[in-house]
């Protein structure tokens, strides 16, 4: 299970976003990029979809397979500010692929998604705040050439793993680190777009001229 | 990881395997010199079949029948997947199960557990386990993994692992048990695997032993 808001932000203030989380996480700064693969069910097959993530920022890729529930419904996920939904994950060798070809998976579509990311925890949740840019590719799997889908624009999420016990709290420490962030950019749950936040320039104009100096969380 | 050989035994023909081969070969393997019991050891199989988007139609020929998950004894937090028919090894975390429970285009057909006893000798870890259908635990058959623990490749383990696979033929022989233990013979480079010994390579053993003690169970039944 995992918690999870999204928010824009244009490219021309991701600067100013990378010296608030810098003050703010007290992490180091990890680079991203990672080629994500949506593959479907065949006509033959229980319609079901996965996904691949090939995570190209080390020396030797990894893979992870990856399955994403629906969204928790009912009076009490409406109240959360979040969405909580099942993920279930799995590392898996560079054969994944394959593997899915061959029992029947078609590849729907790929994109490849790059920008940086902090993990760190609040309120004794794990946070993982990551700032990408989504690109498509004008062949199959051609990641070296990729472009961006939305240029001038970039997506924020807040991601944090949950349980059935404690999806509540972690939900709250999300909703709470969104705070920080109000000035630059506003999250929400996916798919419920806010667009961009009118003090946003006049927020990272800030944060460009003072380099930061926000108290570490 | 240490270089393996997985092996079936074969009854004569016209015999039916019973349990009592299990306690004879692990009496063979206590009559070595210096033998040490070194525990028990369990590994799983599991046949999957794929799941029909119409299900009032059989599985459609072109998806895998062939499709086997492994965990084995040794590597409990991982999970592996064999397709011979296209020579295919995946090898995951074990939460990979729950990702294919979430999917539902591929469920359990039937299941197998390998289990038994652990020897140590010398160099040699030797694992004597009876092969059974789940749940009911019919017996299928009895394999033996030999596992070299000096070496991790498969060129130069060749060699030994010949050396003791005659001196097994020959202990078993004189026991008289009425059969022979069969190795698993297979071309690890048609699965795209290299000398150095991995999980992978005893993956797919496991998936080519378990066809031939499967062949070999119906054919003396």
């Amino acid at each position: 299970m995992e918690c999870v808001v999204q928010g824009i932000i244009e490219t021309l203030h991701v600067e100013a976003l990378e010296i608030l989380l810098v003050g703010l996480c007290g992490a180091p700064k990890q680079r991203v990029r990672v080629h994500e693969l949506c593959l479907k069910s065949g006509p033959n097959l229980v319609s079901s979809e996965v996904r691949l993530l090939c995570d190209l920022a080390k020396t030797t890729p990894s893979w992870t397979i990856r399955h994403v529930g629906g969204a928790m419904r009912g009076a009490g996920a409406d109240q959360l500010s979040v969405l909580v939904r099942p993920i279930a994950e799995s590392k898996a060798s560079s054969t994944a692929l394959r593997f899915f070809y061959g029992i029947g998976y078609k590849l729907d579509h790929e994109v490849l998604k790059t920008g940086f990311a902090f993990q760190f925890q609040n309120r004794g949740a794990n946070l993982t705040v990551s700032v990408t840019s989504t690109n498509r590719m004008p062949r199959l799997h051609a990641t070296d050439d990729a472009v961006p889908i939305t240029p001038g624009i970039h997506l924020v999420e807040i991601t944090a793993p949950a349980a059935p016990e404690n999806y509540t709290e972690v939900a709250s420490a999300i909703a709470s680190f969104c705070e920080y962030l109000s000035p630059l950019l506003h999250l929400s749950k996916p798919g419920i777009s806010t667009g961009i936040v009118p003090t946003a320039a006049e927020a990272a104009a800030s944060l460009m001229s003072s380099g930061g100096g926000i108290k570490i969380l | 990881m240490t270089v393996k050989w997985l092996m079936h035994f074969q009854p004569n023909q016209g015999t039916t395997l019973t349990s009592q081969v299990m306690a004879e070969a692990c009496a063979v393997a206590e009559s070595f010199p210096g033998v040490s019991r070194d525990g028990r050891w369990r590994s799983s199989m599991t046949f999957y079949r794929a799941v029909p988007r119409d299900q009032s139609l059989p599985a459609p020929s072109d998806l895998p029948r062939d499709l086997i998950g492994i965990s084995l004894h040794d590597l409990p937090n991982e999970y592996l997947f064999v397709m011979r028919s296209q020579r295919l090894i995946l090898r995951a975390h074990s939460s990979v199960q729950t990702v294919m429970d979430k999917l539902q285009s591929y469920k359990g057909r039937f299941f197998i557990n390998f289990e038994g006893l652990q020897y140590k000798w010398g160099d040699f870890k030797l694992r004597i386990g009876k092969c059974l259908y789940n749940p009911n635990e019919a017996l299928r058959g009895i394999v033996m993994e030999v596992e070299y623990l000096p070496l991790s490749s498969i060129d130069k383990s060749q060699r030994v692992m010949e050396e003791f696979y005659e001196i097994w033929r020959e202990a078993v022989a004189s026991k008289l048990l009425a059969g022979q233990f069969i190795n698993t013979e297979v071309n690890f480079v048609e699965y795209g695997l290299g000398d150095s010994y991995t999980p992978q390579h005893t993956a797919v053993l496991y998936g080519m032993c378990v066809v031939q003690v499967i062949a070999s169970s119906n054919k003396n039944q």
